[in-house]
């Protein structure tokens, strides 16, 4: 349709100037000719539209949208209105209002391809797909004789679960060809293996088996091929052919488990024969690592001992630093671990008696021998076996790691050592001389980035944030947004997290928000990263990626770097929704140890506590300001970058709605993992907090259903009961769906009976014990003496590990217990633990 | 250790490998890139130290290969790149980084046709020269001056794929003359192709290729925003330009 005001010609011509100036991304160029034609004809819709679109490439967003609507009202019937409209939204990432303005658009001008395409793109984007398919069914209409938009066709009855129908669209294009493609048509190999793809996932296996063996020639994906046969013969039962194909994949790569597994399942091997079929194969392909070590994972007893001698004896003669870490999966096995630990001592001795240990003086000039490799990598094996969580003898695995580290040379082999050195010290607790060590083997190969990332993480681990970017600007590029902002934009989520996780535990809950939101942000980019792949992936024709990516996007934020995050941020929204003072300057040391004890102020008192952290607050707030002008005089001649006006997260702290914030982190932690403890027992706390009782409650039976016996679970039962026990105002529907539903406390006896039952049948756990003794604090039962005894008894109990010693300090700090006693007798049993130390 | 090929899922821990190991980083949707364009080509090699929590859960990555083909050769021939490919220092030594350039390089020969495979080390990286020359035998094409960001010159190398081409033909006639047989024969491997080398050196973790070029390197940090083809242009820069 016409637009309803129709320009002079030559108008018309700059108006033709103003679309190619867009396309060509020459916005400055094209406003001037819009305004141009806007002197002689201010109301022209199409013109204020193009307008608009120009502005918003600037980034002035704003007076982009009233521009776009005031074209709207001049000219409600263009399509180049509506068209900028949703392109605005687009831009905006509002993708159901860009939605909307593309159909209006369409209705305007129906045969438009480009909206129609713009349109198609969002709709998958936003997996409407059953508009995603009238969009495809569209293009296939218009323009049959192009592939691409059959295959589109395809995808979209695919995504939408609807197999035969996808199947069938890709038969109909197949049969309109007149010969067949040859074979070096890409497009075609990918497409037909597309469809082998979809049929396969029917589940009808001798269909998809025989159309492989049709196409099985042509498609020159070798690998995709290979596996389908292996995968659909096993599947039909065809346990010969099966075999041959697992046999043929092995060939190509023979460290690949799935082949081992089709491999055992086509030969139905039990027992001895199994044994054999991989004694077999290891003498195939004596370089690879997997056809010796799985008998490790099924053979037990005395036949575990003899295949672990030979994969031991195997892997430690090459002085391979990774032997352990191969084996440690074992290590939830007693016996498999105990075996492992003798044969190792075995070799070790062995080892000692081929050549006994030199004098140090002899050892020194040059590289260490061959056979002192043998030895220094043995004796790492036992440190770290003797570190290992399971077993965890600080003592032993120092010992062990020292003798390597006086037998190594100053080669490359220290720096391998001082790593193990590092990390047992850091499981010790001694993060601070763990951090030293780290930074040792740093120096001994500074070109290494490994070694510096490593370093740099334990320096967050120490909470040296600065010298942790400093460590890190070795190797990021600073010339732009400086070692941060690399960090950032490079995505690097492991570094972001722990920074945020060490403010945490400074109590700088600002900088901690700030961190995690960052990560939040790269998820977003991350669920964006997929647009443009929707039609490249078109163009390049390899589908089956494709569909793997949009799937893979599909549970994304089930990732456990978002559920980290996630987790960290809610309960700093919790903790704020309690005590908000924390998010004013030096008063959000709350959880440090000179922290203010705010809460036991008088009023007079807090309100000058309150304006000394806000002054000191601002004083902080400039020196980051002027830091962040120097830096970027500095970058003279950088990209000028939107500024950060919340370098420290004060706003992001002080936020007045702070469960409405955690809900943002909540929603997509419950939706996309819902087996994830920790996401439930989060979720119970903000929707108890927000008084959603149903909520809460759901999120507590899906904890329950996850981890009946955790303790976490169990003290929000007792809080939930001794809730309910309250006789709060609930309406009656809310009542009776928590009474058929809630069934976890026992009808006869007392809540507090309950959690005594709890206390005894969970006897050896520090982290019950801890649960207990915040059920009763909930319940008002016990005096503070009667708590703090059964969190010093924690202490003792066996399978205490350094991380319950520093909860149990937390927790007895919060009964204002005696903490200088907890902390002397934690100290003498980690007695490497920086957190334990007296402080000077 | 499982070598498997790269899947999207495993992006955010092969881009955490890299990051860990290497200076030249790239965002995550550069990866997605290769993986949407040579799916047959990228490799990983995943931990198996740890059961994963849930089977959901990605797993670790301790190594991998991000390879492509280059989509204009300058020479007409068909040929592979490896835009990166590391191995953590805890998973040395077991000749992983071996194991997953010839697995890409054999995808290489028979899904693009590849003729040879090329890539960048920094001259002043020994160890994975070491890695490209002894172990994997490519070879010094010539010398970059100022490759990457920082003005450090880059060795070109390039391996010939002709040995790998030998043993796809040996197949292809191997598999033919099975199917005249059709059936009835003894069960049997496909005749070895791929030489096993000892591996003999560390393997080393490193060897990677500047994916910024030095001109325009501002506009690269706001790459991820770019659409796809965006991207491949300013890939295709340094190659233009050198």
């Amino acid at each position: 349709m016409p637009s309803q005001q129709p320009l002079a010609s030559k108008e018309a011509s700059l108006f033709r100037n103003v679309l190619k100036f867009y396309e060509t991304k020459q916005y400055k160029k094209g406003l001037k000719a819009a305004e141009q034609i806007l002197k002689k004809n201010p109301k022209h819709g199409e013109t204020l539209a193009m307008k608009g679109l120009l502005i918003n490439c600037q980034g002035k967003t704003e007076e982009a949208f009233q521009i776009a609507k005031e074209a709207l009202k001049q000219d409600m019937k263009s399509h180049v209105c509506w068209h900028v409209y949703g392109l605005l939204y687009r831009s905006q990432k509002n993708f159901d209002e860009a939605i909307k303005a593309y159909k209006m658009a369409l209705r305007f001008e129906p045969d438009s391809q480009q909206i129609l395409r713009d349109l198609a793109l969002l709709q998958v984007q936003m997996r409407d797909y059953n508009g995603y398919i009238e969009s495809r069914r569209l293009m296939v209409m218009s323009k049959p004789q192009i592939r691409q938009n059959w295959t589109g066709l395809a995808i979209a009855y695919h995504l939408a679960g609807n197999l035969s129908e996808a199947e069938n669209v890709l038969t109909k294009y197949e049969e309109t060809l007149k010969q067949p493609p040859p074979k070096t048509d890409l497009e075609n190999s990918e497409a037909i293996l597309y469809k082998n793809y979809i049929i396969g996932e029917t589940g009808d296996y001798q269909k998809a088996l025989d159309h492989l063996e049709s196409i099985s020639r042509i498609a020159v994906d070798k690998v995709a091929i290979l596996e389908a046969r292996a995968e659909y013969n096993l599947k039909l039962g065809n346990n010969e052919a099966a075999e041959k194909a697992y046999r043929v994949l092995l060939e190509r790569n023979p460290e690949k488990r799935l082949y081992y597994t089709g491999l055992e399942k086509s030969l139905g091997v039990e027992g001895e024969e199994r044994l054999k079929i991989y004694e077999e194969l290891a003498e195939q392909y004596p370089r690879a690592d997997a056809p010796k070590r799985i008998p490790l994972d099924f053979q037990e007893g005395d036949a575990f001992k003899s295949v672990a001698q030979k994969y031991l004896d195997w892997r430690l003669k090459r002085a391979a630093p990774s032997t352990f870490t191969s084996l440690k999966a074992l290590y939830g096995d007693v016996a498999k671990r105990e075996t492992l630990e003798s044969l190792v001592d075995e070799f070790l001795a062995k080892t000692r008696e081929e050549k006994p240990v030199e004098n140090g003086e002899n050892l020194t000039n040059g590289s260490s021998t061959p056979n002192n490799s043998v030895l220094i990598y043995t004796l790492y094996y036992l440190s770290q076996h003797h570190d290992h969580w399971r077993i965890r003898n600080t003592e032993k695995a120092l010992s062990y790691i020292n003798e390597a580290l006086e037998l190594a040379p100053d080669n490359a082999d220290q720096g391998e050592l001082r790593l193990g050195l590092a990390r047992i010290l850091k499981h010790a607790g001694d993060v601070r001389k763990a951090m030293e060590e780290m930074d040792n083997a740093r120096q001994k190969d500074k070109s290494d980035r490994y070694y510096n990332t490593k370093c740099s993480k334990y320096m967050l681990r120490n909470d040296c944030n600065e010298e942790a970017i400093n460590t890190m600007s070795l190797f990021t590029r600073n010339d732009v947004n400086g070692p941060l902002g690399d960090l950032l934009e490079m995505q690097c989520v492991w570094y972001i997290t722990e920074d945020g996780e060490s403010y945490v535990r400074q109590g700088k809950l600002g900088l901690a928000l700030k961190r995690f939101h960052a990560v939040y942000k790269i998820f977003e980019d991350w669920t964006d990263d997929q647009f443009d792949f929707h039609s490249f992936s078109l163009r390049k024709g390899m589908i089956r990626a494709y569909i793997e990516m949009v799937r893979w996007e599909d549970s994304l934020w089930s990732h456990p770097f978002f559920r980290r995050a996630a987790v960290n941020a809610i309960k700093l929204y919790l903790l704020l929704n309690d005590k908000p003072h924390l998010a004013h300057g030096s008063l959000a040391n709350g959880t440090g140890d000179d922290a203010v004890d705010f809460e036991s102020l008088s009023t007079a008192d807090r309100k000058k506590a309150m304006k000394k952290a806000k002054r000191e607050a601002q004083k902080q707030e400039k020196a980051a300001a002027e830091a962040a002008a120097k830096a970027k005089d500095e970058r003279k001649g950088g990209e000028e970058k939107k500024q950060d006006d919340d370098p420290l997260g004060a706003k992001l702290a002080q936020t007045t709605e702070p469960l409405e914030k955690a809900l943002v982190w909540l929603k997509p932690l419950l939706e996309f993992s819902p087996t994830f403890l920790e996401g439930q027992t989060a979720g119970f706390d903000v929707y108890m907090k927000r008084r959603k009782y149903l909520l809460a409650l759901k999120c507590l039976l899906a904890a329950h259903n996850i981890a009946p016996e955790d303790p976490v679970v169990h003290e929000q039962i007792v809080r939930f009961q001794n809730f309910l026990n309250s006789k709060p105002e609930l309406s009656p529907t809310v009542k009776s769906i928590i009474d058929e539903t809630f069934t976890l406390t026992p009808k006869e006896g007392s809540l507090a009976e309950f959690n005594e039952a709890y206390l005894s049948s969970h006897a050896d756990s520090p982290r019950a014990a801890f649960s207990v003794v915040k059920a009763r604090q909930a319940l008002g039962a016990s005096e503070g003496a009667e708590l703090e005894t059964l969190v010093f008894e924690a202490l003792k109990k066996e399978g205490a590990t350094l991380k319950d010693a520093v909860d149990g300090l937390a927790l007895i700090k919060e009964i204002k217990g005696d903490v200088g006693r907890y902390t002397e007798e934690a100290r003498q049993r980690w007695t490497k633990a920086n957190v334990f130390e007296v402080k000077a | 250790m499982d070598i498997v090929l790269l899947h999207p899922s495993h992006i955010p821990h092969v881009q955490t490998c890299n990051i860990t190991n290497l200076p030249e980083n790239y965002f995550a949707k550069y990866y997605l890139y290769h993986a949407l364009t040579w799916p047959q080509l990228s490799y990983v090699a995943i931990d198996l130290s740890k059961p994963s929590r849930s089977p959901h859960d990605p797993p670790k990555i301790v190594g991998y290969v991000l390879a492509k083909m280059e989509e204009e050769p300058v020479d007409g021939i068909p040929h592979g790149h490896i835009t990166s490919l590391s191995v953590m220092r805890t998973h040395r030594r077991l000749g992983l980084a071996e194991k997953l350039m010839r697995q890409s390089q054999k995808a290489m020969v028979e899904t693009f046709g590849a003729k040879y495979v090329s890539l960048h080390v920094r001259v002043s990286n020994k160890a994975a020269l070491r890695l490209y020359k002894d172990t994997l035998q490519f070879e010094v094409e010539k010398v970059e001056s100022k490759y990457y960001a920082d003005g450090e010159d880059a060795f070109s190398m390039k391996q010939n794929l002709d040995f790998i081409w030998d043993a796809v033909k040996k197949e292809e006639a191997q598999f033919k003359k099975e199917d005249k047989k059709a059936e009835g024969e003894e069960k049997e491997g496909a005749p070895t192709g791929t030489g096993d080398e000892d591996e003999g050196d560390p393997v080393g973790d490193e060897g990677q290729e500047d994916k910024k070029p030095k001109e325009v390197m501002r506009k690269v940090k706001i790459g991820r925003a770019l659409g796809v083809s965006d991207l491949v242009e300013k890939v295709e820069q340094p190659k233009a330009s050198s």
